[in-house]
């Protein structure tokens, strides 16, 4: 290390000992060592900062008011410079993180990573679903163009189905009876202050259990095997970690640049030729509801709120029912097949609704 | 005993290289595609496919050898002498464009065997249980999908295990089998990439990511080429017009003269009749 750069390590490293941070933060033991399948955590906290970053960027000319904010979204688009490709990456990066944590959910089911005593991981972990798919509602709305007004407008009707506390979140979210001025300070304010916070915290609280409990390694191979194969965390699954952020961070920019985000029409009460439908991360369940089963009252509540209620809770008990020590997933017939079908599912369905989109226009 | 690479099933061997060699590629290309991206060049047709295509063949042979390379050494126990990227990569080039040659046509014709059956299966089940169109749609997609992706899949494992085969030869050919053990392996093949000078392996390594970034953000256009239709871009003549500072100030000493001209001459009108004689009062 140069001279200068070696002073000032042993500066800090005096004053907060930097050595052991160094060794605890990049000695973690990986056993059977590092893999390509282990990024996904890393690359969401990636895409997090990169939001965080593109998000106060944004902030700087963005007016959350009913009355600017969409001419203010324009300004970005059309007047600052560079302001098209920052928003355009704030776009398609929060599309990355969902895709990102389904993919980070499926590895760690898949690999049975959830089973003791690693069951508080996978409970943050769902906490931190949530918080994911709610960034992605609340900041849908704010360029308050027919495409966000719509969208929240059939995600909040989604949500009114619930019983009991549904009509109070509805009501609380919109701030009166069709979204206006309320609507867009409330979600702005939960979009860039509560729900960053709460992110925050939680990932913190993710990574120091997941710390504390290790990681839990391949579902194959014997004990042994898997010692003689141990890595540290530093330097191959770093890499590993540093070439997947580059990938997904240059896959994001080349989605910026291909297709840019071009606002409709600023928001109105009426929708016109636009035909409402949320973010496609949400069209499965859109179009679960077209189907007749799920009309009238109680299957509109049955699609829209008791079976992903159900589902949820279902993957939040999964640890404490699935308690059985094998991890090897082709020795798991059950949870294959179970994830095999839920996401075949949620790909006919997501597929049907654009393909239904095209008729409607 | 039999040599270490004869062991190993021949598409496995294939898989692993070429898997790690392609996300090792992964990002440089990546680099290339988005620079000529923000250049408003599409990577995926004409000149722009053409670069990517001539730049992607140096990195694929230098990822091939990476990774075959610290396969070899870390799962066979095998040091392999001379080139191996350039080794291994022409083989999988002739392969490759053989086994998709074949496998084009071979996909083509199940597609269009597998979307008859679909649509004549589909027909009957409607008469029996009627299903949404979209729904339909989507079932017909998947169902002559999935076996149109199983021939997909038997290519790609023929083509591997061709180019596993071809592996095997070279590393039996080229390659000689270590005594060391896993641990010291894997800290001779660490040691042997860490540069002598890594102060100088580090400064490089910036100054390319800070050229690329500058590139990056100099052919990146300031304001958006999709511009929305109640946004026209500003009028260009107002934008061509150039501004000619001498010119300018002449024209302004023109203008300035003429309007001192103009007030003298009211100045003296207005003097003119101050003086005129008052008329007779009443």
């Amino acid at each position: 290390m140069m001279p200068l750069l070696q002073k000032v390590y042993d500066f800090v490293d005096e004053r907060i000992d930097l050595k052991t941070l160094e060794a605890k933060m990049m000695k973690e033991p990986i056993k059977g060592g590092s893999r390509w399948a282990y990024v996904f955590g890393s690359v969401l906290l990636f895409i997090f900062i990169m939001q965080a970053v593109t998000g106060v960027l944004l902030m700087f000319y963005y007016i959350p008011s009913a009355d600017h904010a969409y001419a203010s979204t324009q300004f970005i688009i059309h007047e600052v410079d560079y302001g098209w490709f920052i928003l355009s990456y704030h776009f398609w990066g929060s599309s990355a993180m969902v895709v990102m944590v389904f993919a980070h959910m499926s590895q760690v089911f898949l690999w049975g990573a959830y089973k003791s005593p690693r069951e508080m991981i996978w409970l943050v972990g769902l906490a931190l679903f949530g918080i994911v798919m709610a960034f992605g509602f609340t900041g849908y709305l704010l360029p308050w163009d027919q495409r966000a007004y719509w969208a929240t407008t059939v995600g909040v009707e989604i949500m009114d189905k619930t019983p009991v506390v549904g009509d109070f979140m509805a009501r609380f979210l919109k701030g009166g009876p069709t979204p206006g001025q309320m609507t867009l300070s409330r979600f702005f304010v939960i979009h860039v202050m509560v729900l960053p916070g709460a992110l925050m915290g939680l990932a913190g609280l993710h990574l120091f259990l997941f710390r504390s409990a290790g990681p839990a390694g391949p579902f194959r191979g014997t004990p042994e095997e898997l010692k003689a194969k141990t890595d540290f965390f530093f330097p191959r699954q770093v890499w590993k970690d540093i070439v997947a952020m580059a990938a997904v961070f240059l896959t994001i920019s080349s989605l910026a640049l291909i297709e840019p985000v071009v606002l409709l029409e600023e928001a109105k009460p009426d929708p016109g030729d636009y035909h409402p439908e949320p973010e496609w991360y949400f069209l499965f369940l859109f179009q679960l509801l077209r189907w007749k089963i799920f009309s009238g009252e109680l299957g509109q509540f049955l699609g829209a709120t008791a079976i992903p209620a159900a589902f949820m809770l279902l993957l939040a008990a999964l640890p404490f029912i699935d308690r059985g020590p094998e991890r090897n997933i082709f020795k798991r017939p059950i949870a294959l097949l179970s994830w095999t079908v839920v996401m075949i599912g949620i790909l006919v369905l997501t597929v049907s609704a654009i393909i239904n989109r095209e008729f409607l226009d | 005993m039999s040599h270490p690479a004869t062991t190993i099933s021949s598409v496995k061997l294939a898989w692993a290289l070429s898997w790690a060699a392609f996300w090792t590629g992964f990002p440089f290309k990546m680099i290339v595609a988005l620079l000529l991206l923000a250049a408003q060049i599409h990577p995926w047709e004409g000149a722009g496919l053409i670069a990517l295509l001539a730049l992607s063949v140096p990195i694929d042979i230098w990822a091939l050898g990476l990774t075959a390379r610290t396969f070899f050494l870390e799962r066979m126990g095998i040091e392999v002498r001379g080139p191996v990227g350039i080794g291994l990569w022409w083989q999988g080039a002739v392969l490759g464009v053989v086994t998709l040659g074949v496998a084009y046509y071979a996909v083509g014709a199940t597609a269009a065997v597998c979307k008859k059956a679909t649509a004549a299966t589909l027909e009957l089940v409607n008469k029996v249980i009627p299903i949404p169109v979209a729904e339909q749609i989507t079932i017909e997609l998947l169902m002559w999908a999935v076996p149109t992706t199983i021939v997909a899949i038997m290519f790609l494992l023929i083509g591997l295990k061709l180019f596993g085969w071809r592996i095997k030869r070279f590393a039996v050919a080229s390659g000689q089998t270590s005594s060391a053990s896993l641990q010291e392996r894997v800290r001779e093949w660490d040691d042997w990439r860490v540069p002598a000078d890594s102060i100088l392996m580090l400064v490089s390594f910036t100054a390319v990511a800070v050229l690329l970034t500058v590139a990056f953000w100099v052919l990146l256009p300031v304001t958006t080429t999709h511009r929305h239709p109640d946004y026209p871009p500003p009028p260009t003549d107002a934008v061509k017009k150039k501004v000619k500072p001498e010119q300018l100030l002449k024209k302004t000493d023109a203008t300035l003269a003429k309007a001192e001209a103009v007030l003298e001459l009211l100045e003296k009108e207005k003097a003119k009749e101050k003086k005129k004689p008052a008329g007779p009062g009443k």
